[in-house]
């Protein structure tokens, strides 16, 4: 089991605000797709810290992005 | 390191990791990314075993992010929490034995001006708070002295982080650590008057906050190195683990740090402000 976030892409579409990349603390882990418009995570690389989920929902009071348990099968 | 050695000779690209591929196909060697284009792009900086919502690691990311030219320059580290990050990136590092960062870096700037007179190399050397101002104070202040020209950057954690959370000479008056239960006695080093007196040309104290202006004043250290003498900046890096910071609090933590004791300050000498106007007005005729 893995502590990592996810994105409500739908949401975050709407605001393309690309902040929480520039925010997480590990390279080439928070994403963001130009094609889609939103934010990803490369949930093998989170660590869980929930940094994101600081910047888009206590900063930006936009709540795009939540912490999430997954499994390896996930 | 150069451009040259990055690519792969033809036919062996297809045998390489996915990640060194990415790497040249959407890497930043040989282009000049701006940082704000972080997360659509291969950074340079790998998967690392730095703490989940550590802010030296961020400090680390946006480092190799701003580096005006990766592709030319060779990063010291020494002992320390910052090490486990700087050498997971595809830039040469050279870890030292403890403290003697500067004094590797004076002989490498040297030794690459003789090698590669030509070619523009860069040297940054990235410590602790430990590594710089306590244990490498002397050789710090030495290459300081001697105006060597190679960039310091300080990600000052304010504790002995990876060793069980001894007190250092910049943790904060009073504050009690793990192995120092009396709470500090004296303040913090004053680090950035000091480099000042021992004649850095580009001095910046900062809390990471703000990625441009990071990236700025990053590149700005690089350039001034490279042309007038020493340039020092003075991050404050947080301990989450020593100082009891929840992860998603990290940055919050800065943005109060930021107001209290860690506001921006940027110092220059005037023939190195001379030379960033000169920059950014021929950026803006490029424009």
């Amino acid at each position: 089991m893995y502590y990592v976030a996810k994105v409500d892409e739908e949401k975050c579409a709407t605001y393309k605000c690309k902040q929480c990349t520039l925010f997480c603390p590990e390279a080439n882990t928070l994403m963001f797709d130009d094609d889609r418009n939103t934010a990803w995570v490369n949930e093998p690389r989170c660590k869980g810290c929930a940094l994101c989920v600081y910047v888009c929902s206590d900063l930006l009071k936009r709540d795009c992005i939540e912490m999430v348990m997954v499994t390896a099968e996930d | 390191m150069g451009l040259k050695y990055i690519q792969p000779a033809p036919g062996f690209k297809e045998y390489l990791p996915k990640d060194y591929v990415d790497l040249i196909d959407f890497g930043p060697f040989g282009k000049e990314i701006d940082v704000q284009y972080m997360g659509q792009y291969k950074e340079i900086l790998e998967e690392h075993p730095m703490c989940a919502g550590c802010w030296m690691a961020y400090f680390v990311r946006v480092f190799y992010a701003a580096l005006p030219n990766p592709e030319d320059t060779i990063v010291l580290g020494t002992a320390g929490c910052a090490r486990l990050a700087l050498s997971q990136a595809a830039v040469p590092f050279i870890y030292g034995n403890y403290g003697d960062t500067n004094a590797v870096a004076s002989g490498l700037t040297r030794a690459l001006n003789l090698r590669f007179p030509d070619k523009t190399k860069d040297v940054v050397a990235i410590a602790g708070d430990g590594g710089l101002m306590d244990i490498g104070f002397s050789m710090t202040l030495h290459s300081w002295f001697r105006r060597e020209k190679f960039t310091t950057i300080m990600v000052d954690n304010e504790v002995y982080g990876n060793t069980g959370g001894q007190e250092s000479g910049m943790s904060p008056k009073g504050v009690q650590l793990k192995m120092a239960p009396k709470g500090k006695k004296f303040d913090k080093i004053p680090a950035t008057e000091l480099a000042k007196l021992a004649g850095c040309v580009y001095v910046v104290k900062l809390a990471p906050t703000n990625v441009k202006r990071m990236a700025k004043v990053i590149k700005r250290a690089v350039l001034a190195a490279r042309h007038f003498g020493p340039t020092f900046i003075h991050a404050y890096t947080s301990c989450n683990i020593e100082y009891s910071i929840p992860t998603e609090e990290v940055l919050k933590d800065a943005r109060e740090r930021e107001k209290k004791d860690f506001g921006f300050e940027e110092y220059m000498t005037d023939e190195v402000k001379e030379f960033f106007e000169e920059i950014e007005k021929k950026k803006e005729v490029k424009k």
